[in-house]
């Protein structure tokens, strides 16, 4: 198996030990990086689909996605020299009122994981807040908004109509989080809805490449 | 949690009459099953009269070692037995056991020491099993000095400060709680060990009983046990008191052994397309 290959496998079962040893072997058999992180982001989808299968548990996706991490660092002297791989850069937050993040950093973690870079804002964010950074981020292409409780879906609503007001463009609105339905998300505007951190990842590609 | 597989023991009847049978399948059988299990250590004990249970034990090692890699732990009353029955391993495994009685220490420390092999240590010595814990860790303290002489570290010892039966102890398992917190305060890379289920002896549903007292333990500093590997109870309930405590990263051991089906039941693989 080329180093490549066991790259994406040893991402996918997590080995965080394993797998900046690999990428550097694959860099040395002559692989380009954007190939090897696109290896990663292979796999890294193959686990978020597991994870939204029901297959595997939260841990081994957070390992996974640490074992990627890993790579990553060996990777980023060689990535700097070549063209940008970045799908371009996501703001998320949990809206205004709930302070529940260890959905949103699940699935920080896996769009992340997919390709962007994240910007990730907090919990309890008024709609200026994510505004402020969309505004002061460079290459926003996606927003992220998180809401777990019935009680704080009016503020997911409050949020993307703010976004949208205030004529700021470029970027697709995503939202998510336990209460969350597809057809509320079309209600309140949004472009689109995940109901998992492995779906949220294949979601963020799909509405940015649209 | 080191765990040290009981089931290959002549005192357990079903073994006692493989063993005069000469019933190599039966012992074989056990050691793969241990084995399989994730067993860190198959304790092999003939209890059999002395005149035969150092060739009992050599037959039965050979057996062991025909099927699986996993180290031996040589089982037997006499530490000079143990000592001899070292001879019969390909790889350095586990004595079990020594104590501070007679001249136990003597009869297998020097023959381990320059080795890999790892030794069981009870905390009694000529005087019996001490009452309080004050006594045991004096015991325990003469131990670690003998172990010093011979330059063996604490992390090849497993001490068992040897747990009472509940059911006629004054203060539930106590004391002994304490033994294996002071043990663990002043040696942190020490194993400490015990049956898991000595403390039932004379109880109904002695399972329960020994669940709650690994659990407890645990706590203490308990990460070495001897027990039934294929007691899936046991086991998930140790891999979730490992998971508790902190010391399974991730959880990652609980849900790798679950898969494996060391307990629980595993998810059925999803039917091909």
């Amino acid at each position: 198996m080329a180093k490549i290959d066991e790259v994406k496998e040893q991402v996918i079962i997590g080995k965080t030990k394993m797998v900046p040893g690999l990428v550097q072997a694959a860099l040395d058999e002559g692989s380009a990086a954007k190939d090897i992180l696109q290896a990663m982001i292979d796999g890294m989808k193959v686990v978020g689909d597991r994870f939204s299968a029901g297959e595997i548990y939260v841990p081994e996706m957070l390992i996974a996605a640490k074992a990627m991490a890993k790579g990553v660092e060996v990777l980023k002297p060689s990535l700097s020299g070549e063209a940008s791989t970045s799908l371009g850069t996501c703001v998320i937050g949990t809206v205004e009122g709930d302070l529940h993040d260890i959905g949103k950093n699940l699935v920080n973690m896996m769009i992340g994981s997919a390709g962007f870079d994240m910007v990730d804002i907090g919990v309890d964010q008024a709609p200026d807040k994510f505004i402020e950074a969309i505004k002061n981020n460079k290459n926003v292409k996606l927003v992220a908004c998180s809401a777990l409780l019935t009680t704080t879906l009016p503020a997911l609503k409050k949020t993307v109509d703010a976004i949208r007001e205030s004529g700021l463009q470029g970027f697709k609105i995503i939202v998510g989080g336990a209460p969350v339905t597809a057809q509320f998300a079309e209600e309140i505007g949004a472009d689109a809805y995940a109901p998992d951190a492995g779906s949220a990842a294949e979601k963020a590609k799909e509405i940015v490449a649209a | 949690m080191i765990i040290i597989a009981e089931k290959i023991n002549g005192s357990i009847p079903s073994v006692a009459k493989a063993i005069e049978a000469r019933d190599a399948g039966f012992i074989q059988n056990l050691a793969k099953v241990q084995s399989e299990a994730g067993s860190d250590f198959i304790d092999v004990c003939a209890s059999v009269e002395v005149s035969r249970e150092l060739e009992t034990l050599k037959w039965m090692i050979d057996l062991v070692q025909e099927v699986t890699d996993t180290p031996i732990a040589v089982d037997s009353p006499s530490s000079e037995t143990c000592a001899k029955a070292i001879d019969f391993c390909k790889r350095p495994g586990l004595v079990n056991s020594v104590s501070m009685e007679g001249n136990k220490v003597e009869e297998v420390f020097p023959k381990i020491a320059k080795t890999e092999w790892e030794c069981v240590a009870l905390l009694c010595d000529d005087t019996g099993i001490p009452r309080s814990a004050e006594k045991r860790l004096e015991v325990f303290d003469a131990l670690m000095q003998k172990a010093k002489e011979y330059n063996i570290d604490p992390s090849r010892l497993h001490i068992d400060p040897l747990v009472e039966m509940l059911a006629t102890s004054d203060d539930g398992i106590n004391m002994i709680i304490e033994v294996m917190k002071e043990i663990r305060r002043r040696y942190p890379t020490i194993h400490i060990t015990g049956a898991a289920s000595n403390v039932s002896f004379n109880l109904p549903a002695r399972k329960i009983v020994n669940q709650a007292f690994v659990v407890l333990a645990m706590n203490a500093g308990l990460d070495s046990v001897i027990l039934d590997p294929l007691n899936k109870d046991m086991r998930g309930l140790i891999y979730a008191t490992e998971a508790l405590l902190g010391h399974d990263e991730m959880c990652i051991e609980f849900i790798q052994a679950f898969r494996k089906g060391v307990f629980g039941t595993p998810p059925q693989a999803p039917a091909k397309k």
